[in-house]
């Protein structure tokens, strides 16, 4: 794998570090829900399922 | 559910984990155990009890806390790709055998460090094993009709039985090789199998919860949002609430690396690295899956039962309350494979330490080297079973003696915090060069002293005194030494509260330790190993900066004494024939002594062997300035190496090339050497001729009848002419060879060339009274030497004309287009051409060679000019074979 590949994972790693801590996290921290998700739940949730979509394509394309 | 039915399930449950096992033992090179579905699975040892209960207990009291241990592995799986490779190739370099070793070999083969290591490791696991057994000790009571069972003593209490049956699960398939970094397939395929059945009970159970018990997961938020206090469960109340969170999701990033369970499936059983190309995605979905129901079974279960006071076990009490005890059993079975996995591999992982990092090299080193190799890996294997037992023992008297007073949920925190401890001298070292083993001692000793007193002390003595004091007025009444609020920082949960106070001065103390104080050279060495590691792979046994004096013969002693003799000769011969030394070598260098701790280390660990080895030579010191030297130049060298390699392959090939074209001159010469005899010869004889005819005509001029005269004189014309013709022919056929004719290439029409050759030669025909028959009458027009395609031409005709009977001789030329060329034959039906001469008609002088029996009648060099004409136009010319009656000579012109 080429170290730009890499790179991007680091800046994945990087960039939920951010999203899921304060004050980033505030921004889905309110009453309501989507599904029945509480939408701090359902966001969370979210960026987590977007995360392994990211690797999985990241890791498949570029993986050697 | 009977007491007994239930015990004997477990019972089954487990044979059938013993077998699958023993199946991954027997098939060790089966793609069924080595894939990258096992390895991701094996990493699921991470969802032990406390996910697979706790999390709801967590969800149903306090809200969304029980995410963060989740996110932070979720955050540190993509850093995977250059953290982890990094660490197993490191590992798998160095065989390494636990997170104990590979810290303590960072900071050069440190035994003190390898043993804190070891010992902040069993702080931290203790009470995370006991939290699972914990866990299976509540669920039995659960699930026992008998609900007034209580133990009172350990004889009747099944969780200690259910202890000793892990401990033997343990000891039999963890230790049967003495060499703890091979790789322990039966163990992590049954936790890769118990990591399915724990996901899919788990979901089973949320789906049954949610869509079954009540109508989908709307109805459970509307029946729950109505409740108060509600909004605290779904958000985070504010700033600081967000530091606890952003410090339990630091722990949790932690202790996905550092937690030596997992240390010992992400790295140790790690068969190859690609395998991470799917982990990477796959392990946080595997999480993301295991956390998807879990508020929806903590808010059913508050709903159900009202009350929060056993909502760790909803999954297990909403099942039983609506009398689905089947579906009760399988949740049962699910947490139960989480406790497994997780205690065996801990354990695993753990006794490994003890026995590497502990006993070893503090008290039995001595004793081993004089013992023989087969009791050695006995006492090893030994020493590693009695600590699995010993390890399980204590945390089932850990349980026995906290766990009643606290959660899963604090137990677990209570153990991230003491293994994260590890992370300054495990991170920064990694990236670090100037860290030493002074600053990692200190700050971990500093940082777990600081977690003892905040995390451990005040439940301990709560335990003993029965009292709260320390917690509510702190050490000695000082009210800034508050255990849960030092210096009045009080807003923090206990948990965060510690790891922020620890880590702050641990990693302090680590930076600044190191910056006071340096390493000795050996610890510089190995930092630049770790740090620089891609470098340093090429470098391998070469990497250890070694001085002193050494013997194979002492070396190999002590390797017999671990390895045994016919594998400790065996890696000898290895590495002698590796490094392309003499099989007598008796100086041992640095390469050897490298490679003697390496292998030492999988079964004694790397501090032992370091001291091992040192025991048996005389080492000199280097000094630091040396050692950066020296690995300088040792790169640089490979470097050097490599480009020596490409530079006499370069001269080899070139020499290889000399040397064929010194061949084709040599045969060249010896061409020139045949064709100037054959050429003299030729010249000789018509001179002889006209020699031998001027001769007569001058001695006897008076006598000789005119008509013999102009015979005679008739004789040398003819010579002449010969003598003439053949010197022409050489000098063209030298052109041609030589490659100095230029062709005068245009596009002309083949046929009108045809009629020009026949019509030149038509004459000579005549005269002969043979046939000459143009059959394609069809223009075509192509490129090629006009002047030189007539030679061709006419000398064939002429060939055929010799060749042809007078009177019945016919000679036909055709021509046809074929694949992306024009073939002109020239079929004549004279006397054909004898088999054996075929090969050679086109080669020069070649009727020389039967000048005996048939009279000369060319210059012999008339196939071999033709032939280098047509081949000057790239062409072909063959003579076919097969014919009955005279000859056919083909040639062709390629056009395009």
């Amino acid at each position: 794998m080429k170290k730009r590949h890499e790179q991007k994972l680091v800046v994945l790693s990087i960039a939920l570090f951010l999203i899921f801590n304060i004050p980033f996290i505030l921004i889905f921290n309110f009453e309501g829900a989507i599904f029945g998700i509480p939408t701090l739940y359902f966001s969370i949730f979210s960026v987590w399922l977007l995360s392994i979509i990211i690797s999985y394509i990241v890791l498949t394309r570029h993986y050697e | 559910m009977n007491n007994y039915t239930l015990i004997s399930i477990i019972v089954i449950y487990l044979a059938v984990l013993f077998y699958i096992a023993f199946l991954a033992e027997k098939k060790r090179q089966s793609k069924w155990v080595n894939n990258p579905y096992v390895y991701t699975l094996s990493l699921a040892v991470y969802c032990s009890a406390w996910t697979y209960y706790g999390s709801v207990g967590i969800a149903a009291n306090s809200g969304i806390n029980f995410l963060p241990i989740y996110l932070g592995p979720v955050i540190a799986v993509p850093l995977w790709i250059v953290v982890l490779r990094k660490i197993i190739r490191i590992s798998k370099q160095h065989k390494i055998s636990s997170i104990a070793d590979f810290i303590s070999l960072r900071y050069g083969n440190n035994r003190f460090l390898g043993a804190l290591v070891t010992i902040i490791c069993l702080f931290g696991t203790l009470p995370y094993i006991s939290l699972q057994l914990k866990a299976v000790s509540e669920t039995f009571e659960i699930m026992s009709d008998d609900s007034s069972y209580i133990s009172t003593t350990v004889i009747d209490d099944s969780t200690f039985y259910v202890a000793l049956l892990l401990a033997v699960f343990a000891t039999f398939f963890g230790t049967q090789r003495t060499d703890a970094s091979e790789k322990h397939k039966g163990i992590i395929a049954s936790v890769a199998f118990e990591s399915v059945l724990k996901l899919v009970f788990f979901l089973i159970i949320g789906v049954y919860v949610t869509y079954y018990l009540f109508d989908g997961t709307t109805d459970i938020y509307n029946q729950i949002s109505v409740l108060p206090n509600f909004k605290q469960l779904t958000t985070l109340s504010g700033v600081e609430d967000g530091l606890n969170w952003l410090y339990l999701i630091s722990l949790s990033f932690m202790a996905v690396f550092l937690l030596p369970r997992q240390f010992q499936v992400s790295v140790l059983e790690n068969n190859r690295e690609k395998h991470l190309k799917k982990a990477i995605w796959l392990f946080p979905l595997y999480l993301l899956l295991f956390n998807l129901f879990v508020i929806f079974i903590a808010w059913a279960g508050k709903l159900t039962f009202g009350s929060t006071e056993n909502a760790e076990y909803y999954s297990l009490l909403l099942p039983l309350e609506n009398n689905n005890s089947f579906l009760a059993t399988l949740v049962f079975l699910g947490g139960f494979s989480a406790v497994i996995s997780m205690v065996i591999v801990s354990t695993l992982a753990l006794s490994t330490m003890v026995s590497n990092n502990l006993i070893i090299p503090y008290g039995f080193l001595d004793k081993f080297i004089k013992n023989q190799p087969e009791r050695n890996s006995k006492y090893i294997k030994n020493i590693r079973r009695i600590s699995i037992f010993t390890i399980i023992i204590s945390a089932y008297f850990f349980y026995v003696l906290f766990s009643k007073e606290l959660s899963l949920y604090s137990i677990g925190l209570i153990s991230f915090v003491i293994i994260a401890q590890l992370a300054p001298s495990f991170f920064l070292g990694l990236y670090w060069n100037r860290g030493s083993s002074k600053a990692a001692i200190i700050g971990a000793l500093v940082g777990f002293c600081i977690a003892i007193y905040t995390l451990v002390l005040p439940f301990t003595l709560r335990v003993y005194t029965g009292t709260d004091d320390f917690t509510q007025f702190g050490l000695f009444n000082i009210s800034s030494l508050k255990p849960y609020a030092l210096f009045g920082i009080d807003f923090l949960s206990p948990p965060a509260h510690a790891f922020f106070w620890s880590m702050t001065f641990n990693v302090m103390t680590y930076m600044v330790v190191s910056l006071l104080a340096k390493g000795n050279y050996r610890e510089r060495n190995y930092a630049e190993m770790f740090v620089d590691s891609r470098n340093f792979t090429t470098l391998q046994d070469s990497a250890l900066v070694w001085k002193g004096e050494a013997y194979v013969a002492d070396i190999k002693n002590v390797l017999i004494r671990f390895l045994g003799e016919k594998r400790a000769s065996r890696a000898l011969n290895i590495f002698f024939t590796k490094y392309k030394l003499p099989k007598d070598t008796q100086l041992a260098d640095a390469r050897l002594i490298n490679f003697s701790e390496k292998l030492l280390t999988g079964s004694i660990g790397s501090a032992s062997a370091k001291i091992l080895i040192a025991s048996v030579v005389k080492e000199e010191r280097v000094s630091l300035v040396e050692v950066l030297k020296i690995l300088e130049e040792s790169k640089e060298n490979i470097v050097s190496n490599k480009v020596l390699l490409e530079k006499s392959n370069e001269l080899t090939q070139l020499s290889s090339k000399l040397k064929e074209a010194n061949e084709e001159l040599i045969s060249k010469d010896k061409q020139k050497d045949e064709f100037l005899d054959t050429v003299a010869h030729e010249l000789k004889t018509p001179i002889t001729g006209i020699r031998a005819a001027t001769e007569l005509l001058m001695d006897e001029d008076d006598e000789m009848p005119k008509d013999i005269k102009a015979q005679f004189l008739k004789n040398i014309l003819q010579d002449s002419d010969r003598l003439g013709r053949l010197i022409h022919n050489i000098l063209d056929f030298e052109k041609l060879e030589t490659g100095r004719l230029n062709l005068d290439l245009q596009y002309q029409d083949i046929q009108k060339t045809i009629v020009k050759a026949i019509n030149s030669i038509s004459q000579i025909a005549a005269k002969k009274e043979v046939q000459i028959i143009n059959k394609n009458t069809h223009g075509f027009i192509t490129s090629y030497d006009e002047d030189r395609i007539l030679q061709v031409l006419t000398n064939l005709l002429s060939n055929a004309i010799k060749f042809c009977e007078s009177k019945t001789g016919e000679i036909i030329v055709d021509y046809k287009l074929g694949n992306e060329r024009v073939e002109i034959s020239v079929t004549d039906n004279g006397k054909g051409i004898p088999e054996e001469d075929f090969d050679y008609i086109f080669d020069k002088f070649y009727q020389s060679k039967h000048q005996n029996t048939r009279k000369p009648a060319g210059s012999g060099l008339g196939l071999a000019i033709t032939k280098q004409i047509v081949e000057k136009h790239q062409g072909k010319i063959w003579a076919e074979k097969g014919v009955k009656n005279g000859a056919i000579l083909v040639f062709t012109i390629p056009f395009k």
